[in-house]
């Protein structure tokens, strides 16, 4: 997982900009160009962005959710630990998501944000506006933003115990 | 491009949340380019995604609305917009149970006499507290937000307000240390 999307980088780095720019227009305008008459169609994904104040994972699938196109997090793009979950680092997982992405085709996504959920914290981390941002920039068109966070009816007990955490 | 999400807030702060002639709903809706539709009587704000995609933070917002419905002034809850400030709620549920006697002993000792303790926490840990009804809630940036969540969990569960004071000095000591210490191995990213 770790080098999955790292390689696919490498390889393709220099191509997406250069078609960026030119695939927004030629679907509106002209159809000349051989390059972008394969990415013609639009192909829809889901981007799943799962922030927590630990980290960020950007996980981009097909729309069935099945099949992974490009995971990310922000834990490979930065070294130092309490960095993982700065905007920053969510912005790199993001254009590392956004570039196998486009080599594969997609063109417009749905986004799914979702927070740890549960007992946890309700409210997306800080990386959640910089992932959304930075997909945007990239270049694909936006579906749907939906807010997945799992919200219990009844919840177990949240960690810690009777005399709560002994620091 | 679409979002929407219902929040439900307490009614006394809806009053809070729209301001004087909608000035505080306006600037909310400006700063993330949202649009509040908020029912004054049931207190159910829903919040929708407008104008450009390019600027648009529906997160920022939801967690300005939760701010505000949990007991902050407008003007902290606009310090979400700088930085990485974020929300922080904890439920003071977790540790008094259900009794409500237990719930308003907790939020004495972490208010302390005359705001005293919240106010000591704030300024050593650079967050603004707010308590409100069953709940504390906390905005600061998220390595110090750590600290003050830390801190009133343990004031809840029945440490000393020294130990904590104390605490709470020697990370931000530690803190200081450590940002001086970046310049001299720069291989953070």
């Amino acid at each position: 997982m770790k080098t999955l999307p790292e390689t696919e980088v490498n390889t393709e780095a220099k191509k997406p900009p250069k078609s960026e720019e030119g695939e927004s227009k030629s679907e509106t305008k002209t159809e000349s160009k051989p390059e972008t008459k394969k990415e013609e169609p639009e192909k829809w994904g889901i981007a799943h962005i799962f922030s927590s104040f630990n980290n960020t994972i950007i996980h981009m699938t097909d729309l069935t959710g099945a099949e992974t196109v490009a995971v990310s997090s922000g834990g490979i793009h930065v070294n130092a630990d309490r960095y993982e979950s700065s905007p920053f680092a969510a912005m790199k997982a993001a254009k590392a998501v956004v570039e196998a992405a486009r080599t594969k085709g997609f063109t417009n996504i749905h986004i799914r944000v979702r927070a740890v959920g549960g007992v946890g914290s309700r409210v997306p981390g800080p990386g959640a506006q910089a992932a959304i941002r930075a997909l945007v920039r990239g270049g694909f068109k936006i579906g749907r933003i939906d807010d997945v966070t799992p919200i219990p009816h009844d919840t177990t007990r949240k960690k810690g115990g009777k005399r709560g955490r002994r620091v | 491009m679409s979002f929407e999400k219902l929040i439900r807030i307490p009614a006394d702060r809806i009053g809070v949340l729209i301001g004087k002639s909608g000035e505080v709903k306006s600037q909310i809706e400006k700063a993330c380019s949202v649009k509040l539709e908020i029912d004054s009587e049931t207190g159910e704000t829903l919040i929708i995604g407008v104008g450009m995609i390019e600027d648009i933070q529906p997160f920022k917002a939801v967690e300005m609305v939760y701010a505000i419905g949990r007991g902050f002034s407008p003007r902290n809850a606009m310090k979400l917009l700088e930085g990485e400030n974020t929300l922080h709620i904890i439920d003071l549920r977790e540790f008094a149970g259900k009794s409500p006697n237990q719930v308003e002993r907790i939020k004495g000792r972490i208010i302390g006499e005359g705001g005293k303790a919240r106010r000591n926490m704030e300024r050593l840990s650079d967050t603004s507290i707010s308590v409100y009804g069953r709940t504390v809630s906390i905005i600061g940036e998220t390595s110090k937000l750590k600290l003050a969540v830390d801190a009133i969990s343990a004031i809840s569960t029945g440490s000393m307000h020294g130990a904590v004071y104390h605490k709470l000095e020697s990370a931000r000591s530690k803190d200081k240390l450590e940002r001086l210490k970046l310049w001299e191995d720069q291989n953070v990213f």
